[in-house]
């Protein structure tokens, strides 16, 4: 058995059976199969998330403490860089930790991709292929051969509107917003903003290219992820946050 | 560019769609390419002969008749249309939502073509006229990959979303009976006395007489098969053979669906059998055929009266004529055609599809 039948066996087929058989109980729709799917992967995964906001949650109540430091040590960066370390050990914070549920997704949205071509199964030999990846339930084979329409996606190829790139693109933009700690050095503050604009771009970007399928799941889970950040922080986090760099500009040397 | 055209035998020559995309004229008895054309698009549909033109539907929903004789005798690479219309192409529609996956259905005085737009179309057999179109299945429920079939003055096609619509020959009007099943049809329907034969994607074979809303059988009646039915059944004196995806070939009492005998051919079967004279043959994917004669009586243990395998992959329709059979392989290095001697239980010869440079 080679890695391919693995991760078939673990990830790609149950992904692409569940996927089938929600489109069955969803009258059909495969776009609601999609976003029932989205939610369900969003709860498996709420244990990290949780983690996650527990870390945004905390690096937001500890920004009066960050910007003392800032204010105390901002000419010494190895100081402060220290210092900063201190207090985030101090309060138990990881500050690469609302990382991992990002790279978690990554194998998600391989397996999500895989399904969505192959349950859409646009060509004969798809169609023909798809027969050997399905399980014997009812509820998945009698869903076969699925509608790749939904609203007014085709949800096998890209949106020809853009619509749904610049919903992805605004709400990565939102969640980032939400999320990104204003930064401790003007070097790191353009990083940010780079990256700020850099991610919506780039996922607006290939929502361009990939399937609106796929796109479809980057959007909905950007809105869950709103969502759940807005009431399990209880406000928009650092939306309205303006970084100390923004007011106060420090000069170069 | 791929597709699974299988190939046909009118003759002495032999008619298939090659995976590069053009479709080829061989002559059996000097195994040697009469003609070519290059269509560029993948051909799904086998080669139909009738009378001196040779039709073909392609994935690019294109319809094209080419003149056997006139192409046998002269070099052509594009339509002769300036000959007294001896060839032509008819684009049903632009869009490439409209290929056709589907065999060609050709009558005494028609042809009638199952489009991915899903409409049926009925168009003269001399210069390609539009006689009339039918739209059976609207964009959101798809796609028509399954041929029609004719008996009488009507018109039977099995859809994806489960119904066997029936429809005017003479006017493509829908008819009042339609047949709902809660699966989609995956095979083409095929017609014995007054009842239809399909495969399902449900995993079962149904038997519907027209007429009826609830189907005659479903076969395995107690659980599913394995896999789908995928190839269209045949019938031969009251028994259905039916091939399945999950590797066995059944055969099954046509009155009332019972099971007569099963053969387990462990590899996916997606070619529908074939008769030829008493014998039955069957290929699997991984190019193994099969042949079983049905004069004599087949009991509980079966055995095939040959087994000969090509190492092909087999998913096109194949034909047999005067002991030999035909058979396309659908694996890219080999891209050949197969002829197999029955009586001889071994390759006759073989034909590369592949291109000369």
């Amino acid at each position: 058995m080679g890695p391919g039948d693995i991760w078939n066996l673990i990830i790609g087929n149950p992904v692409l059976n569940v996927l089938i058989a929600l489109s069955h109980l969803l009258f059909g729709e495969f776009g609601l199969a999609i976003i029932a799917l989205t939610v369900i992967v969003r709860l498996i995964t709420w244990p990290l998330t949780k983690r996650q906001l527990d870390s945004t949650k905390a690096l937001q109540d500890m920004q009066p403490k960050l910007q003392e430091l800032q204010k105390k040590y901002g000419k010494n960066q190895q100081k402060l860089q220290q210092e900063m370390m201190k207090l985030y050990k101090e309060a138990g914070v990881n500050p690469l930790g609302c990382l991992w549920p990002m790279l978690v997704q990554f194998p998600i949205w391989i397996a999500l991709y895989q399904a969505i071509m192959k349950a859409l199964a646009t060509t004969p030999e798809n169609l023909l292929n798809l027969a050997q990846r399905l399980y014997s339930w009812d509820i998945v084979n009698q869903a076969i051969p699925l509608s790749s329409r939904f609203l007014w996606l085709d949800l096998g190829r890209p949106d020809p509107y853009w619509i749904l790139a610049i919903i992805v693109g605004g709400t990565m933009w939102l969640q980032q917003k939400m999320t990104q700690a204003p930064a401790v050095d003007p070097r790191q503050q353009s990083t940010n903003r780079m990256m700020l604009l850099m991610m919506p771009l780039m996922f607006g970007f290939l929502t361009l290219m990939f399937p609106s399928g796929l796109a479809l799941y980057w959007a909905v889970s950007n809105i869950i992820t709103i969502i759940t950040q807005y009431f399990f922080t209880g406000s928009w986090g650092y939306l309205k946050f303006r970084s100390p760099f923004q007011s106060k500009p420090v000069k170069g040397k | 560019m791929g597709g699974w055209s299988g190939a046909t035998v009118h003759d002495g020559v032999v008619y298939v769609g090659s995976k590069d995309g053009r479709v080829v004229a061989i002559n059996s008895s000097t195994q040697s390419q009469s003609w070519n054309y290059t269509i560029n698009a993948a051909i799904y549909t086998t080669p139909i002969v009738d009378g001196d033109l040779v039709y073909v539907g392609t994935y690019s929903g294109q319809v094209l008749a080419l003149n056997t004789t006139a192409r046998s005798q002269q070099d052509f690479t594009s339509l002769q249309k300036r000959y007294g219309e001896w060839e032509w192409d008819c684009p049903i529609d632009n869009a490439k939502s409209n290929a056709i996956v589907a065999d060609l259905l050709v009558s005494d005085d028609a042809i009638y073509v199952s489009s991915s737009n899903g409409r049926v179309y009925s168009l003269g057999k001399e210069f390609g006229d539009l006689n009339w179109e039918s739209k059976i299945l609207d964009e959101k429920h798809g796609k028509l990959w399954t041929s029609p079939v004719i008996q009488d003055d009507t018109i039977y096609v099995s859809t994806f979303d489960g119904h066997i619509y029936a429809l005017s020959l003479e006017t493509g009007d829908l008819l009042d009976w339609s047949f709902k099943s809660e699966a989609g049809f995956a095979s083409s329907p095929v017609i014995y006395g007054d009842t239809i034969f399909l495969g399902s994607f449900d995993r079962h074979l149904y038997a519907v007489k027209i007429g009826s809303d609830v189907p005659m059988w479903k076969f395995p009646q107690e659980k599913p098969a394995g896999n789908w039915f995928w190839a269209s059944p045949i019938v031969n004196e009251g028994i259905v053979y039916a091939g399945c995806l999950d590797g066995k070939l059944y055969a099954i009492e046509a009155k009332t669906g019972e099971e007569l005998w099963e053969f387990d051919a462990k590899n996916p079967i997606v070619s529908s059998p074939v008769l030829m004279d008493n014998l039955l043959i069957v290929t699997d994917e991984s190019g193994t055929v099969y042949v079983f004669d049905l004069s004599v009586e087949i009991g509980d243990e079966v055995v095939p009266l040959k087994t000969i395998s090509i190492g092909a992959d087999v998913r096109s329709p194949f034909c047999a004529q005067d002991g030999l059979v035909y058979i396309r392989d659908e694996n890219n290095k080999n891209n050949q055609l197969y002829v197999v001697d029955i009586e001889k239980g071994e390759v006759s010869w073989n034909f590369s599809l592949t291109k000369e440079e």
